[in-house]
């Protein structure tokens, strides 16, 4: 009574061909550079957001060839085991546990590679260590931003209608704090590949040295009020001489001394990050 | 019963686990104290299942050959209908408001009117024609 | 040999036609009901209605965006809108829904006649509704509803910040719809521990109710937290206490408590949607769920991870153990994957058709893939710096979550659709529904990983020309009309149907059915059922309507309790016609 699908045998081989073949094409015709698998993603112009880089690209490899085999199954089982005849009864197969251990190791595999470099690099990118050649602090306020350059003791501060623009000279190591006086905003710098919120009761920090001279532009990324969508800034990397005369032009202008952080006290500023992740 | 009462369990072990494990590595206390408590919340709940399966005969449901007639006679008693959890939702409301605007006179008239109606509620098939004598 | 062909004569019992009820008659039986399915119907509308609303105000973002500047609203009106477009998408819409499908189905699929506490049930709605009008109610204050992302991040959320009343009625609107999503938990637990039928052991339960018991534990876990951080900041608001105040970390405290209650409810909102996949899948492909024992321990995986993870959302404020979360998050991408592979499983080597139900679960499988595999981008810290808080992030919460709950919502609806009330939605109409609906979600947000990963970040309402936004914003906004015409077509559907569908007459007009609402009349009687089938397995009406395949003859078991006993339909069998009780 029971007819078991008897053109089983056929279709498992096709469906298993096909699979192959998407899997190879999809893995032999693609390199590094030019995978659609960047997504659009900025030229990095950082150390670390080279860093970020190529754990984007191998990352998206490994998840196009897990996506590309995953629909296959499931499209190719759509096609393949499609009703034929109105009265077909398949073979009523309940689990099959070697095929189910496969299944569970295999993306055990895949995650622990990804772990482990994820872990090597998010150590790299966050640490802080205490050779920077200079010290940039950070404010964000609703609905701007306003840098302390901590070791020249001048300062630069922006309107949504005069946005204000970050100096930095190329190929030194900057340390960057990053504090606010009112709510949570977040500085991000596409071009960085990187972004840290400044939170109000803790000083945030991180590391990088800009590596590829440029403007590029820079957007707050965390929710902060009515004028969120205005809180944009530009990041102007450039040799160190024409960064010392943008310090001289600020010191002209009257802007010496720093702009109040928003740091509340000492103490509420160093208890805040101690655990920046488990580097500090 | 056992079955769930499992399930609880390891719900307790593995998050007491985790919190431990937490506590330790990021020494931040939001966190621990959260998966500590919710490791306390299988806890609770797998105590009363498994202490409760002990003590009762295997029930119907967890039993593979269970017969429908096992389960004969009067099942339990459902409610065919019944007017009182829409003031009981309404008190609350009201209660939710007069928070929202801070109108001391809505509170206490929604925790009134909460009280009335739970009284009500629980108290909806003992009175009346259901007085037990 | 299959139901499909016989004639019905009626499940139900002789008895005098009743009078009809008139129209007062009606909405008073609705407003003092103690029945499941009634209540679950009235979640399903409800929570319905807050879709469409949350849809119209996801156009009016989308024509917003169309263009750089701003055409329709002003910066403000903008913020309320995407703060309560995901706030009434995520707790009036989709979280209820959870308690709708869970009231309509579960119960009938443990064969019990009816919940735990069918008056708490009815209370939990009551909850549901009001504190979803006190939520909706706040747009028509002068001040405006809540205007700081669903997320209400400290201290933006404070007094000073965001004054009005239009924030207060979001925490207490939220806190009471939080309530009553508790007690539906604790409702669906108490029922499914306690009041299964014989021989309904729990690994013969079947999937749904497998992930509603998992759901609603995970709702008991987290609503908790999320009840003390809204009354918590109400009062901090109404009365000046300084819990979240940032000097003393207020800021990172409440993100904290917001996702350790955010992160499980994303898995809420999934995973009963899982379950219904998992119900549909064989329906269709005329094969028993692949690997049932695999798919149980991978849910209850699912949702004990999913409570250890919440930091993932807090990566980029610089104050969370990175490498813990990562690896956690990472984790729960071995169990989704079994899961996956088991759905795909119990396609393979069947026998597939694919009306509306199918359609909706495979166009689950293709977009919920993606959002799983962008999941894992985000999962890691070093490139979640760069697409957090983007487009990017945007683009992977609609895939995964409008991926399961609408995708699988429909899924489920054109499935139990005759089930519930009788009849079948148009089929020819819920294909058109479906091929909209699919381009309409692809076009709208598979972009938007491009737009994120350029540079544009979530919850603006504005950008400029020079940005390079602008044409991939039109792109999506061209989804999303699609989208909306989608819609439309589901409601037609909808009303034509009432109008003049036919009643199927059967109990299980899709033929295959395998769970136990399968052996009951469609729509069922008011406990349920008037007779239960005997259980031996977890599928019970499978059992019963094709036993020669089901294989128990061979085991020399008898399926009905009393075989003389009125079932609807009559087997017409030649294995089990010499069978006796």
């Amino acid at each position: 009574m029971i007819s078991s699908h008897s053109t089983g045998r056929r279709p498992h081989r096709l469906a298993a061909a096909g699979l192959v073949g998407v899997v190879l094409v999809v893995v032999t015709g693609c390199s590094t550079q030019d995978i659609p698998a960047q997504l659009g993603i900025p030229d990095p112009v950082t150390d670390s957001g080279r860093t970020i880089w190529s754990l984007w690209q191998g990352t998206w490899v490994a998840l196009w060839i897990v996506g590309a085999f995953t629909w296959a199954l499931m499209l190719g089982a759509a096609v393949v085991y499609r009703r034929r005849r109105a009265d077909e009864i398949p073979t009523q197969t309940r689990y099959n546990i070697p095929i189910e251990v496969l299944y569970t190791i295999t993306p055990l595999i895949v995650i622990a590679v990804l772990t482990f470099f994820t872990w090597r690099d998010e150590a790299a990118i966050t640490r802080v260590s205490d050779d920077q050649d200079l010290t940039v602090n950070v404010v964000g306020y609703q609905w701007n931003w306003g840098f302390n350059y901590v070791d020249d003791q001048v300062y630069d501060a922006g309107t949504p209608t005069d946005l204000a623009t970050l100096y930095l000279p190329v190929n030194e190591k900057v340390l960057f704090e990053l504090t606010s006086p009112d709510v949570i905003h977040s500085f991000w710098v596409p071009s960085f590949l990187f972004k840290l919120d400044v939170v109000p009761g803790r000083t945030n920090r991180f590391e990088v040295t800009p590596d590829t001279e440029g403007t590029f532009v820079g957007r707050c990324a965390e929710m902060c009020g009515t004028y969120h969508s205005q809180m944009l800034f530009y990041v102007k990397v450039v040799p160190r001489a024409e960064y010392d005369a943008h310090m001289a032009e600020l010191t002209a202008l009257g802007q010496t001394g720093q702009l109040d952080t928003g740091r509340t006290s000492d103490e509420a500023q160093n208890q805040g990050n101690t655990r920046l992740g488990g580097q500090q | 019963m056992r079955d769930s009462g499992r399930l609880f369990a390891g719900i307790a072990i593995f998050f007491g686990l985790v919190g431990v494990v937490y506590w330790v590595l990021a020494d931040e206390p939001a966190g621990a104290a959260f998966l500590i408590f919710t490791g306390g919340l299988g806890f609770l709940i797998a105590f009363y299942l498994l202490f409760t399966a002990k003590r009762v005969e295997p029930l119907p449901e967890d039993d593979q050959e269970g017969e429908l007639a096992d389960a004969a006679g009067q099942y339990g008693f459902f409610s065919p209908h019944s007017w009182w959890p829409l003031p009981l939702g309404f008190g609350a409301a009201m209660i939710a408001l007069g928070l929202a605007f801070v109108a001391w006179w809505m509170i206490l008239l929604g925790a009134a009117l909460l009280v009335f109606a739970t009284a009500g509620l629980l108290f909806e098939y003992y009175r009346g024609e259901f007085v037990r004598n | 040999m299959t139901i499909l062909d016989e004639p019905v004569t009626g499940a139900a019992p002789e008895s005098p036609a009743p009078r009809p009820m008139t129209k007062g008659q009606i909405v008073v039986s609705w407003l003092t009901s103690t029945d499941h399915k009634v209540i679950g119907n009235l979640y399903f509308i409800t929570s319905f209605g807050f879709f469409l609303v949350a849809g119209v105000m996801a156009l009016i973002i989308r024509a917003e965006l169309t263009d750089p500047g701003m055409q329709f609203v002003s910066l403000e009106q903008y913020n309320q809108l995407f703060t309560m477009h995901g706030t009434i998408m995520l707790f009036l819409f989709a979280t209820p829904l959870f308690s709708g499908f869970a009231n309509a189905i579960m119960p009938l699929q443990i064969g019990s006649p009816d919940v735990a506490f069918p008056r708490l049930n009815m209370l939990a709605y009551w909850l549901f509704l009001f504190g979803g009008l006190i939520v909706t109610a706040s747009l028509l204050t002068p001040g405006g509803a809540a205007a700081f992302g669903w997320t209400a991040y400290a201290p933006l959320n404070d007094a000073v910040r965001s004054p009005g009343v239009g924030a207060d009625l979001w925490l207490v609107g939220l806190t009471l719809g939080g309530l009553g999503t508790i007690l539906g938990a604790v409702n669906f637990i108490t029922t499914i521990v306690g009041m299964r039928a014989p021989g309904m052991t729990m690994f013969r339960m079947p999937l749904f109710s497998w992930n509603i018991l998992l759901t609603s534990v995970l709702v008991l876990m987290a609503f908790p937290p999320l009840a003390a951080a809204l009354i918590v900041l109400e009062v901090d608001r109404q009365f000046g206490s300084l819990v979240f105040a940032p000097d003393v970390g207020g800021a990172i405290l409440w993100q904290h408590l917001f996702w350790f209650f955010g992160h499980p409810e994303v898995y809420i909102l999934a995973l009963p949607f899982f379950g219904i996949i998992s119900e549909i899948l064989p329906v269709f492909s005329r094969k028993p769920i692949f690997g049932y024992k695999g798919l149980v321990f991978a849910t209850i995986s699912i949702a004990a991870l999913s409570v250890a993870v919440w930091a993932h959302h807090m990566f980029v404020t610089g104050a969370v153990l990175l490498p813990f979360f990562a690896f956690m998050t990472m984790l729960i991408a071995i169990p989704t994957g079994v899961k996956f592979f088991n759905w795909i499983g119990t396609m393979w080597g069947g026998s597939l058709t694919f009306e509306t139900p199918m359609l909706f679960s495979i166009g689950f499988l293709v977009t919920f893939l993606f959002g799983g595999l962008t999941g894992i981008i985000l999962a890691s810290p070093p490139l979640d710096f760069h697409v957090s808080d983007s487009y990017f992030v945007v683009a992977h919460f609609h895939y995964t979550v409008f991926g399961t709950v609408v995708f699988l919502m429909f899924a489920g609806f054109y499935f139990w659709w005759p089930k519930l009330t009788g009849k079948r939605l148009d089929e020819r109409l819920g294909q058109i529904h479906f091929w909209l609906l699919f381009i309409g979600f692809q076009t709208t947000f598979l972009i938007q990983h491009w737009l994120g990963v350029k540079g544009m970040p979530r919850r603006y309402g504005d950008y400029f020309a020079d940005d390079g936004f602008t044409f991939m914003n039109q792109v999506s906004t061209v989804g999303a009309v699609l989208l909306a015409v989608s819609t439309v077509v589901y409601l037609y559907n909808v009303w034509i149907t009432a109008k003049r569908g036919v009643r199927v007459g059967v109990d299980d007009p899709w033929g295959w059915g395998r769970s136990l609402e399968w052996a009951t009349s469609c729509p069922p009687p008011r406990h349920n059922f008037t007779s239960i089938p005997r259980i031996r397995s977890d599928s019970p009406a499978f059992d019963l309507h094709h036993p020669e395949i089901s294989g128990l003859e061979q085991a020399g078991g008898n399926l009905l309790a009393d075989p003389t006993a009125e079932l609807g339909q009559t087997i017409a069998s030649d294995a089990t016609s010499d069978k006796e009780g």
